[in-house]
């Protein structure tokens, strides 16, 4: 009796022990997670500013001085395009 | 015999305390227990809530969790607005050690990262008695790390959201933008601020000494973001439209102009560009000139631009035809008294021919064979008088009198767009019906996943027939030649419209107007231009307008990948053979 009382005792000290352990544990994951949640949200943010800063690089305006001014680049007419059939649209074989 | 000693008997222990002190001291300790007892209880028990929560107070916090106002894209999925953090910057004056020497220099480089004098910050923080004073908002974020890195004590910031327009003026007037608080002011950031701003949401939690978190209580609100507005706006044919548009009213000296791009099949709007426009984020100074949709919110008496309208009434009648002639000698009619005049005497036309010449008496003699119940009905199913169906802030509807009123001169000078009004956008509108076979279709500023299923008020007919009088009015001989464009065919009318001061028409004040359709036996794109009062050189529609028309066409057409339907020499240099254009 006195022999089951003991290892009783002992599992009830233990399993005690463990729930500290285990509930450290739980905050410090915790923890950690809401750190990277708040990473994940900052790093979304800020893929979101400098996708509005590479398009701010690329508007139209920006494109068109740089094609006429440093490429020496002027607007394609009609005389100068050659026009192919859609062939999906149209059925025929090419 | 036992020694024994008594030690209870013992004379040094003999007490001569009385029994009631000892008695007492256990009474005293057993209301010592049942005082703490009833303090367990109470704190437990009875005062439970309110200790719960002071405990709560002092490690429970609610954050917030903020939610983004959704972007606004052009119909490519292009950023038109888009929201990113920016820091704001606060100060409690107090705090702030100014008369330290180190901490000075400190707010000078302050000073000069805010683009601020030292003499106007000092100007804010001079209030000591205030505790909690805004220095300014919404700066850029790499901005305000800088300021975080100075580590001024009493100068705080917080983190908020700007919002972001890289399209900048071409698309001022569609986008709009919004105001410090993130809600829509103009254009579409008002008319879905509904949409677009998201809830925030928000969660408890509770946070160790160090201030981390270590545990979630209760349940979390997750924020709803706002949604994207896709719209039927192409950003590169607005940057084009505006770019032609501002150097055309530059080069006549004109006070303002518009300029609308529709596809013709969806009624979507490819385009919507006014000058003068504003940068969206720098909106210091802005006046109402520059702020004004004049595409969509103003209204004005389209002048020759209605004539399709009135001839296509006509034709649907069937008391006309394109051939039909009209004797417009001599150049004058007197209608009730009023003579209205054409610039030459046109002689012997035929309809297309008052079309082409854009005569205001044929326009007339062809109305006189019309009910004003026939015309205002045409009318008002083309949009005229009617609030357009477009979620814009401020979409004006014009003026069309009920006809019941027309007094039998009025309904001549309406037939040739005076004494009624309409905005440039329910003018591009209401060419769909010549674009469409007929059929007239609502406009939009988002984008369509099908094409939406139009009205019919003409018959293909009638459509197809106005469509051939428009080319000719675009064609060598009408008034709008230099609508015409490389590769392309056009179809338009010029309008040069006297504008109206007061209850009189003024001297010397025009709106020079052009709208048609291209390519003219398929229309893809409908395009309207207005430009108000050029001073400098030409007035007419013809030569102000038009131009802007055709090379808006060009590029518009170009970009959305029609082939010419009409024959070019080719210039392809490494192929020079082809010749099936």
């Amino acid at each position: 009796m006195l022999r089951l009382n003991l290892l009783l005792l002992l599992a009830v000290m233990g399993s005690a022990i463990f729930l500290v352990h285990s509930q450290y544990e739980s905050r410090r994951l915790f923890t950690e997670l809401d750190r990277s949640v708040n990473e994940s949200r900052r790093l979304a943010t800020e893929n979101q500013r400098l996708e509005v800063e590479k398009r701010a690089q690329a508007t139209p305006q920006r494109v068109e001085v740089m094609a006429r001014e440093q490429l020496k680049m002027h607007s394609a007419t009609p005389a100068i395009t050659q026009y192919v059939q859609d062939n999906a649209r149209s059925g025929t074989a090419p | 015999m036992t020694r024994s000693v008594l030690y209870t008997s013992s004379p040094l222990l003999a007490s001569k305390t009385p029994l009631w002190r000892s008695k007492m001291i256990v009474a005293m300790l057993a209301l010592g227990f049942v005082g703490l007892g009833a303090r367990a209880a109470y704190v437990q028990v009875f005062g439970n809530d309110f200790f719960q929560r002071q405990g709560e107070v002092r490690f429970a916090r609610t954050l917030e969790l903020p939610a983004n106002r959704g972007r606004i894209l052009d119909r490519n999925g292009l950023i038109l607005a888009s929201s990113v953090p920016a820091a704001s910057i606060w100060a409690i004056p107090e705090d702030v050690e100014k008369e330290d020497p180190e901490v000075a220099a400190k707010l000078r480089k302050l000073a000069k990262l805010l683009e601020m004098t030292p003499a106007a910050l000092d100007a804010r923080l001079a209030d000591e008695d205030k505790t909690f004073v805004w220095i300014k908002r919404q700066l850029d974020w790499d901005i305000g790390e800088e300021i975080k890195a100075l580590g001024i004590k009493g100068i705080y910031q917080r983190k908020e959201y700007k919002r972001q327009y890289p399209e900048g003026e071409p698309a001022a007037h569609v986008v709009g933008f919004t105001n410090v608080e993130d809600q829509g002011q103009e254009g579409m950031e008002l008319a879905f601020n509904k949409e677009l701003g998201g809830k925030a949401g928000s969660r408890r939690v509770i946070k160790d000494r160090m201030g981390r978190v270590v545990e979630g209580v209760g349940e979390e609100v997750p924020p709803l973001d706002g949604q994207d507005i896709q719209l039927s706006i192409d950003s590169k044919v607005q940057y084009f439209a505006y770019q032609k548009l501002r150097e055309q009213v530059e080069k006549f000296k004109a006070k303002a102009g518009s300029v609308v791009v529709m596809d013709a099949r969806t009624g979507e709007l490819l385009a919507l560009a006014n000058y003068p426009s504003y940068v969206p984020d720098k909106r210091k100074n802005l006046t109402g000139e520059q702020l004004r949709n004049r595409a969509i919110t103003d209204v004005f008496e389209p002048g020759s631009t209605m004539k399709p309208i009135t001839v296509g009434i006509a034709l649907e009648t069937g008391k006309f035809k394109p051939d039909t002639p009209v004797d417009t000698t001599p150049g004058r009619i007197t209608v009730t008294g009023s003579t209205i005049s054409d610039t030459h005497n046109y002689g012997l036309l035929t309809v297309a021919g008052v079309i082409q010449k854009s005569s205001n008496v044929g326009t007339t003699k062809i109305s006189q064979q019309l009910t004003a119940q026939q015309m205002w009905e045409g009318f008002s199913a083309v949009g005229f008088g009617q609030k357009p169906q477009i979620s814009f802030p401020g979409a004006a509807s014009g003026r069309l009198r009920p006809y019941k009123t027309w007094r039998p001169v009025e309904q001549a000078t309406m037939s040739y767009g005076y004494g009624l009004s309409a905005s440039l956008l329910q003018m591009t509108r209401s060419y769909t019906v010549f674009a469409n076979d007929g059929r007239v279709i609502p406009a939009t500023m988002l984008k369509r996943d099908e094409p939406p299923v139009g009205v019919p008020i003409f018959s293909e007919r009638t459509a197809n027939q106005v469509r051939q009088m428009l080319a000719l009015a675009a064609g060598p001989g009408g008034t709008g030649q230099k609508a015409q464009t490389v590769g392309y065919s056009v179809g338009g009318k010029s309008g040069t419209a006297r504008k109206q001061v007061g209850k009189n028409y003024a001297s010397g004040k025009y709106r020079a107007w052009f709208t048609g359709l291209a390519p003219v036996d398929k229309p893809r794109v409908i395009v309207s231009v207005m430009v108000d009062e050029p001073s400098a050189g030409s007035f007419y529609g013809g030569t102000v307008a038009a131009p802007v028309f055709s090379e808006v066409v060009q590029q518009t057409l170009r970009l959305m990948g029609v082939q010419p339907d009409v024959a070019v020499v080719p210039q392809i240099v490494a192929n020079p053979v082809e010749e099936s254009l």
